[in-house]
């Protein structure tokens, strides 16, 4: 049962992490609290892909030892970190950068339009805009 | 509204830790993930890329080409901040 738990608590921080950002999109009615809540939920997801690449008692993916090219030294696969989620995560984490910036900017506009960012209050202006 | 949106993040958050009870355990090296195809990089990175550190050598080289995309997403969101952020200006005559 310990080893159970040692074992996945990893996941469950992450599904924890991953819910309350879930939990701010769809239940704010606040559109910079909703655009936090999805910054949270990339964050859960780039942790949890980078959990998935560690091994026990590996390093980082950089090659000791490298550059001698008469002698090919074994590599030992166990003794570095898998590298291609760490890949993953930075085109990853550069989408995220792009779309918060496309997002922060669109609620400027937002409010410049509508003078709130409440979601409710701006659907009742839209309403009352096309019954004119 | 908000127990609705509270009960889907729970029922999601049921979901994903019902997923976890088949996930390799933290830390193991023999997981899937670090079994089938990084096991290749890792041993012919240097060899075919010349380039110690695995991880430039798979975003640079071997994925290069999605490198490149991805400048040109920034580019474009770039761009997109620009436009919807840009003041027009009111000509006075």
């Amino acid at each position: 049962m310990l080893d159970f738990i040692v074992g996945k608590y990893n996941y469950w921080f992450y599904i924890i992490l991953m819910v309350v950002g879930f939990y701010a999109i769809i239940g704010k009615r606040n559109l910079v609290k909703k655009i936090i809540g999805l910054n949270i939920f990339q964050t859960a997801i780039i942790l949890f892909y980078v959990s998935i690449s560690s091994k026990k008692g590996a390093t980082l993916p950089i090659l000791e030892h490298h550059g001698g090219h008469g002698e090919h030294a074994a590599i030992d696969v166990a003794s570095y970190l898998n590298p291609l989620p760490h890949v993953l995560m930075l085109t990853a984490i550069v989408v995220m950068v792009a779309t918060l910036g496309v997002a922060l900017a669109i609620l400027i506009k937002i409010y410049k339009r509508y003078k709130t960012l409440e979601e409710d209050e701006i659907v009742e202006f839209m309403k009352c805009e096309a019954s004119k | 509204m908000k127990t609705l949106a509270f009960i889907v993040s729970f029922a999601m958050g049921a979901l994903l830790f019902y997923g976890t009870l088949e996930m390799p355990e933290w830390g193991d090296p023999g997981s899937p993930a670090s079994s089938h195809v990084s096991p290749h990089y890792i041993t012919h990175a240097v060899e075919d890329m010349a380039t110690p550190n695995i991880v430039t050598a798979v975003l640079g080289d071997y994925r290069g080409y999605d490198t490149m995309g991805e400048t040109a997403v920034i580019f474009s969101a770039g761009i997109a901040c620009i436009f919807l952020l840009k003041r027009r200006r009111k000509r006075k005559k």
